[in-house]
């Protein structure tokens, strides 16, 4: 029972910390600005992010111990079995579900609604034991693009796709191509506003560009024969194509000028503070003050587009290949160790 | 092809390197060993130009490394401590984006990436992802990152480590290769038996300066002895709580 205790103790601190990275999202431009200006008009919102955060919570906690340590500890078969018994509940989700279970038993919400979420819960956790290998299976198959940054653009792709702003903006999209594709008769500015908030849930991934590359990644970085700003404009190549094809059941034209304009804002934290990311996890922001100021410039340069003219995209353009050539600059300069 | 004099670099409080000054001729496999934190991988990273240095100059391949990084990269390849690998890329990409950047055409990168993917084991993992690699694989494909783009100068920081004994003799043939085409190799290691059997020159490092350096026919003991001589092994203590020794 005490190697059990122990071992428990140890996964708890381990699976705590690790949940740790769950709390970027009070972090993210997407959140805050939702929590800003749609209050409690944004419970469907509230709702998608809830959605989205459910399954990285839902992972199983004894993942957190590699199996051949866990093989290779002297157990008794009863210890395991106690300790595949006892793990989930270090999983406050576990504890949640059934809270829930009790609400739903009183009557207090219905029965299936408390399955549904119930069941998210155990597929996912489920799934979480299933051995993952980085970038393995979904995400082999990425379009090849022209010219030397290929490979570079291609990881890039990589890494935005498995990030929880990709998911949370690609339910958005999808929400706002159906509309268009059953003619649901909305204001024009709609499609400004979901066009922004596509660009808004992927904005602070713009901040932290290297986030993904880890150590080896930036160090191989400072070897290759490339300008800063080589770098830095296949990152954006990645970001935008992710963002265009996002934006354009919605408003293309406004979802381009607004991406340059987030990745405008974005490289100065990116490039001067480089902070390592988790896969399947939102992007934190480099601060709640830039964070707003980033939505508040890339909603600027959409309305402008979108509402005035097509023009304004040429100042965003101009501004966003300034940032790139400048902090390519400091990209490039030798680490100071 | 390389010459370093009077290289310092601090770390606050720390010296890790200390007015160190070598040499090292084109087509020569100069060996620079020392025990762990004696500053052999920030000597390299001071060469390479990933590190400036706090006082001292670098001349590598005729350029000097703090004035001219970008130009010295492109005749340079390096095996970094860290291998330098994105684990969103396989073996295959790894090689095909070294190829791009260093301005090599498709065709050129695919034979040679084939080549080296074959002398070097890769074959059968080439489409695995390098973040789902063994630390070896990793390590095989960092290396033949390096070789791939035709350096003129080769700097590895502990290359033959983690490696497989075959691959560890096709790795120190390429070297011994590349070095009769005048390619000057500057490597790291801890495995001194593998190292001895192609150095050119032997350099020693330790707390930060540099206390041997001569062609291995100028060492007065074989490699092992002297490094032993030099580096003072601390003694090892019985450990008492093993219980009474029994055989």
């Amino acid at each position: 029972m005490a190697r059990t205790g122990a071992i428990l103790k140890a996964l708890a601190a381990a699976f705590r910390r690790g949940q740790r990275s769950l709390g970027s999202v009070a972090g993210n431009n997407f959140f805050l600005a939702t929590l800003y200006l749609l209050r409690e008009a944004g419970v469907f919102i509230y709702l998608l992010i809830a959605l989205v955060l459910l399954f990285p919570l839902s992972t199983d906690p004894l993942r957190k111990i590699p199996a051949s340590r866990l093989a290779l500890w002297p157990l008794e078969t009863g210890e395991r079995r106690l300790l595949r018994l006892l793990s989930p509940w270090i999983n406050p989700v576990a504890w949640l579900m059934a809270g829930l279970a009790v609400w739903a038993a009183r009557g207090h919400f219905t029965f299936g609604l408390w399955a549904t979420v119930a069941g998210v819960f155990v597929a996912t956790f489920l799934l979480s034991d299933i051995p993952f290998t980085p970038g393995r299976a979904v995400w082999v198959h990425v379009p090849q693009f022209p010219g030397r940054w290929n490979q570079l653009v291609r990881k890039n792709l990589r890494e935005i796709v498995c990030t929880l702003d990709f998911c949370c903006a690609l339910v958005l999209s999808l929400g706002g191509a159906i509309c268009r594709a059953i003619h649901l008769p909305l204001a024009p500015e709609a499609w400004l506003a979901m066009t922004v908030l596509v660009v808004l849930a992927l904005s602070s991934y713009a901040q932290c560009l290297f986030g993904l590359d880890g150590a080896g990644g930036l160090a191989r970085y400072r070897l290759l024969p490339l300008a800063g700003w080589e770098i830095l404009a296949a990152k954006d190549v990645a970001f935008l194509a992710v963002a265009i094809p996002l934006t354009l059941p919605l408003a293309p034209l406004a979802g381009v000028a607004a991406s340059l304009a987030a990745l405008a804002m974005g490289h100065a934290p990116a490039v001067n503070h480089p902070r390592p990311q988790s896969r399947w996890r939102f992007s934190t922001s480099a601060g709640m003050v830039f964070g707003l100021l980033q939505a508040g410039f890339l909603t600027m340069a959409a309305s402008g587009v979108y509402l005035s003219s097509p023009l304004y995209l040429l100042p965003v353009i101009a501004l966003w290949a300034a940032s790139t050539w400048n902090f390519g600059r400091l990209l490039e300069a030798p680490a100071a160790g | 092809m390389i010459s370093a004099r009077n290289l310092t670099r601090r770390f606050v409080d720390l010296v890790a390197v200390n007015r160190i000054t070598l040499d090292v001729a084109k087509g020569a496999v100069c060996v620079f060993l020392g025990p762990n934190g004696a500053g052999k991988s920030t000597t390299l990273k001071m060469l390479t130009g990933l590190l400036p240095p706090t006082s001292g100059s670098i001349v590598v391949c005729g350029l000097d490394a703090t004035a001219n990084p970008r130009e010295l990269k492109r005749r340079i390849g390096v095996l970094p401590e860290d291998l330098g690998l994105f684990d969103d890329l396989t073996v295959e990409e790894h090689l095909s984006l070294t190829g791009a950047v260093y301005g090599l055409d498709k065709r050129e990168t695919r034979a040679r990436a084939g080549q080296l993917l074959h002398a070097l084991s890769l074959e059968d993992g080439r489409h695995t992802f390098a973040g789902a690699c063994s630390h070896g694989m990793r390590k095989k494909t960092a290396f033949a990152m390096a070789l791939l783009p035709s350096p003129r100068a080769l700097f590895l920081d502990e290359p033959f480590e983690a490696i497989d004994p075959v691959t560890s003799k096709v790795m120190r043939d390429m070297l011994v290769a590349v070095a009769r085409h005048g390619v000057t190799v500057f490597l790291t290691s801890h495995i001194l038996s593998v190292v001895d059997q192609i150095a050119t020159q032997v350099v020693m490092i330790r707390k930060g300066k540099i206390v041997w350096d001569s062609p291995p026919a100028d060492l007065p003991k074989s490699l092992e002895q002297h490094y032993f001589d030099l580096v003072e092994a601390p003694l090892v203590e019985d450990l008492k709580w093993l219980g009474p020794a029994r055989f």
